[in-house]
């Protein structure tokens, strides 16, 4: 056993710091700011929802759940249950369209050309500014927009359809596409690594194409998925712009609670509301990771793709 | 005794269950009805990403760009776009960030990403390093807006803007740096400072060339990601404006700045779509050629 095995082994403090030093100066002056500037940030966040506020001022002294109570009386729930449920329909949705489409793109794809072409399309939306590309749906979907015009000038409609602007559909419509690449790419960056040769011994071991998809390349592709909804219902939980200009009022989000608050500076309820935000996300990927685990344990499946 | 019956038990299901499914997915594969199906889903969902930018484009010719038909046409949106200077300082403060944050994110990703992998016990900051990206936008947004400016008491401004963009843009940085370092064989360093080379020079001549793919990827989501924040820089503003602050206020309140929006963002477009696209194509089809 060479020496930095036993400093490896050592446990405690004393342990951390050799860690933390083993390689330089940089992984520890990284975290120190990285501590100042995310965690420290997170926690007098969740700090500031036990607090109170007496005259525009954050009130310091005997700390509360009084905000976390106020919350329930003044029905912010109603915005939780509906961010929720969009939440779970587009990712649902998102999963049930990526995971066929990263398959064909990875093992069905043919040509490299194709192949890189929808990876660069799928990859430009990340850096496209969001307000732009939203705000040009009301000219589309409203009610004297491109849709309602020609249908109306068609004779296929007599009253244009409101129901397409400033509603639900249209909040789930505008997210639809913006969040579909974050689905897309764990999976199919998973599904590639699957070498070929696993499912053409399936299929050679008499197994059909669903038992090939279901027994070998589900659990294989388990962690890509579970990456994709992460991924995907991270931005979701919190989305602002989208409802904000494409559900005109109508269709409150935790987002938009959180935006509101702050902008009325009140300060304990906004930290309430992101606090929730993010208990309820760990909640969702504790219950994620749980699920998947029953279908063979998560590390396995990532020691063997490390190959 | 269990271990015994339990497989067999078991396989029997699988028999069972297998002859049924079995059935079902070869009438499903062969009608290759699905296949078409996964392929269109996903390219109607692509489609639809790309068509508010067409749009886009196509409507600021229009005189009203946010009614029905693109007509009557007209050059009237790029004319007050021309006049209009609110837009400038913006556009500029947003170059001059997002060259800031892609330098830092070069830089710091780089000394921390060929550090981490020669940690003992590299999970815990790796951890630490990627938390922003399980944080929602939104949330982040309110953390620093909190921490700064309530609890510090501190004046917002370009700089608290700054932290909110290397705490998005950062962990993305990282990531490019350690898939390069990885492959990295440390060996190479060895073998030149046995042969007497010094650390500067066994990093620029070595390791850095081998690693430039990875640090150059990094400048740029680093500038990319800067330059489209959005929702973190909403709360750490202070009386700042950015160009996605800019567009979004336009496009939220001010409905008669609308027409203004439409021209800028095609022309941003019309810059930044060709040198992304070409881009991203040649690094995906080389990615693709030598895996």
């Amino acid at each position: 056993m060479s020496s930095v095995d036993v400093i490896a082994e050592s446990r405690g403090v004393k342990g951390w710091y050799t860690n933390m030093m083993s390689a330089g100066w940089a992984v520890p002056a990284f975290v120190i700011v990285w501590l100042c500037i995310v965690i420290v940030p997170l926690l007098i966040m969740v700090y500031f929802s036990f607090l109170d506020m007496k005259n525009y001022q954050v009130y310091y002294e005997d700390p509360s759940f009084k905000t976390w109570w106020t919350m329930i009386d003044t029905g912010r729930w109603v915005a939780v249950v509906r961010t929720l449920r969009i939440t779970a329909t587009l990712t649902v949705i998102q999963l049930l369209i990526a995971f066929p489409f990263a398959l064909w793109l990875a093992k069905g794809c043919q040509s490299k050309g194709v192949k890189a072409s929808l990876i660069t399309l799928l990859t430009i939306p990340f850096f496209l500014d969001a307000s732009s590309r939203i705000i040009v749906w009301r000219p589309i979907l409203g009610t004297n927009g491109i849709i309602n015009t020609v249908l109306m000038d068609l004779g296929v409609i007599t009253q244009p359809m409101e129901w397409m602007l400033f509603s639900e559909f249209a909040v789930h419509f505008g997210m639809l596409a913006p969040y579909f690449p974050t689905m897309v790419f764990p999976i199919f960056l998973v599904l590639t690594l699957i070498d070929d040769e696993y499912i053409q011994a399936s299929s050679d071991l008499g197994a059909s194409p669903g038992q090939t998809l279901l027994h070998v390349i589900l659990p294989l592709a388990l962690p890509g998925i579970v990456a994709g909804i992460v991924f995907t219902m991270v931005p979701l939980m919190a989305a602002f712009v989208e409802p904000g200009m494409l559900g005109g009022g109508f269709v409150n989000l935790l987002g938009d609670s959180i935006e509101a608050a702050l902008r009325n500076l009140k300060y304990p309820t906004a930290a309430a509301l992101s606090t929730l935000v993010m208990i309820l996300l760990a909640v969702l990927l504790v219950l994620l990771v749980i699920s998947s685990r029953r279908r063979g344990p998560l590390g396995e499946i990532f020691r063997t793709m490390k190959r | 005794m269990t271990d015994e019956v339990l497989p067999n038990i078991s396989a029997t299901i699988h028999e069972q269950m297998g002859r049924k499914s079995d059935l079902f997915w070869r009438q499903v594969v062969s009608s290759r009805g699905w296949v078409q199906l996964a392929k269109w889903l996903g390219l109607l969902l692509i489609i639809l990403t790309y068509i508010p930018l067409v749009w886009l484009a196509l409507m600021s010719f229009s005189e009203r760009p946010l009614s029905g038909l693109p007509y009557p046409l007209t050059l009237d949106n790029y004319v007050s776009l021309a006049g209009d200077k609110a837009w400038r300082l913006p556009l500029v403060e947003s170059v001059i960030l997002g060259l800031i944050v892609g330098l830092v994110c070069m830089m710091v990703a780089t000394a921390v990403g060929r550090a981490v992998p020669r940690m003992h016990r590299p999970g815990g900051v790796l951890l630490l390093a990627l938390t922003p990206l399980f944080v929602p936008a939104l949330t982040m947004g309110a953390a620093l807006f909190i921490f700064l400016r309530e609890y510090l008491d501190l004046r917002l401004g370009m700089w608290s803007i700054f932290i909110g963009h290397i705490v998005w843009a950062l962990p993305f940085a990282l990531l490019l740096v350690l898939v390069v370092v990885t492959r990295f064989d440390i060996r190479l360093l060895e073998a030149a400072a046995d042969l007497g080379a010094s650390r500067w020079r066994r990093f620029w001549d070595i390791e850095f060339p081998i690693l430039r793919p990875g640090i150059i990827g990094a400048g740029l989501f680093g500038f990319l990601l800067s330059f489209n924040e959005l929702l973190r820089s909403i709360f750490v503003r202070g009386s700042e404006t950015t160009m996605p602050i800019y567009n979004w206020t336009m496009a939220a309140s001010h409905q008669s700045q609308v027409p203004i929006i439409f021209s800028l963002a095609t022309v941003i477009l019309a810059v930044t779509l060709p040198l992304m696209g070409g881009f991203f194509w040649l690094l995906f089809a080389r990615l693709d050629r030598t895996s």
